[in-house]
């Protein structure tokens, strides 16, 4: 990787938004490694990611950030951790609409804390249930309940904007803890 | 692991499908799995049918959409098989033909016989294997 070159993953559960958020953000065509959903039962969408996603955002100070998606689902969980390591942080995106969100949530934190433990997460929760962002309060109180300190934000993954808060976030995340890291040493 | 939609994989066509990569693992000693696969990663029939085989089949499904996707960036047509050559051994992953969603096959083999003779007997398997599909 050159020195101008970040890594970041989008993890989440199944139909949760990463394809989509990494469609909205990439410069390029992204790749794509989506096939034909056939567990209906699990999720409607009729399309699903078997290996990766991957796009490309080229930032205002020359740096470029490489965006990889995982699969959703856990029986492709080999994939996690292929593409979390050397990762710089990851967003985790859920989508809060769905019954099981919240268990959802719950199991990829304790994924993420264990293949990506000192990388910085960033919470995306898309599909709104309340108007007041009242829906985030569940998500921010079990990271809090972990000692996991996270930034949260209601997002919807097809606006650039809202993907690129995301991503945005996690880099000043990331430039805090190094100055933090600078102050300690002086 | 999420539940499985049967109407892609009718009880028939996995119980038919398993017999016959059990006669195909039989009839080709040096293969130690055969693993008919949908696209999505989820094992339709496997012989021997072992906890592995569902893990072979979720890689393989990763693996071939994969090697799909480099085919397509590299401006290569549809991409046919996946070999993965190791130092004792060979895992080959084929399409099967005419299936929709796709199905594939992956094998994983020992390297006593020649790949391309692998590579014979397994494109056989899968026109075997895709015969016995309902129309």
């Amino acid at each position: 990787m050159n020195a101008g070159e970040l890594k970041i993953v989008f993890a989440g559960p199944m139909g949760a938004g990463k394809t989509t958020a990494i469609r909205a953000l990439s410069d390029i065509e992204p790749v794509s490694t989506e096939v034909g959903n056939t567990d209906l039962a699990s999720h409607s969408k009729q399309l699903t990611t078997v290996a990766l996603d991957y796009g490309h955002l080229q930032l205002d100070d020359g740096n470029v950030v490489k965006l990889y998606g995982t699969p959703g689902q856990s029986r492709f969980a080999f994939m996690w951790d292929i593409l979390c390591a050397g990762a710089i942080g990851i967003v985790l995106l859920v989508d809060a609409s769905r019954d099981d969100a919240l268990d959802d949530f719950r199991a990829f934190v304790d994924t993420l804390r264990r293949i990506a433990r000192d990388q910085p997460l960033i919470v995306g929760v898309g599909r709104p249930t309340s108007a007041d962002g009242s829906h985030l309060a569940p998500f921010q109180a079990h990271l809090a309940s972990q000692g996991i300190v996270a930034p949260v934000f209601g997002v919807d993954a097809r606006e650039r904007a809202d993907v690129l808060l995301l991503v945005e976030t996690l880099l000043c995340v990331l430039e805090a803890r190094v100055e933090e890291k600078t102050r300690a040493v002086n | 692991m999420p539940s499985t939609n049967v109407a892609f994989r009718p009880a028939e066509f996995a119980q038919a499908a398993g017999q016959h990569l059990e006669a195909f693992v039989a009839a080709n000693s040096d293969v130690a799995y055969a693993v008919l696969t949908t696209s999505d990663g989820f094992e339709v029939a496997a012989h021997p049918k072992k906890p592995l085989t569902q893990k072979l089949a979720a890689m393989s499904s990763s693996l071939q959409a994969l090697s799909e996707a480099i085919s397509r960036e590299a401006g290569l047509s549809n991409a046919r098989n996946l070999v993965i050559e190791a130092e004792s051994g060979t895992i080959v992953v084929l399409g099967l033909p005419g299936t929709a969603p796709r199905m594939s096959l992956a094998i994983v083999s020992g390297n006593s016989e020649t790949l391309g003779h692998l590579l014979w007997a397994a494109r056989n398997c899968c026109a075997a294997l895709a015969a016995l599909r309902p129309g």
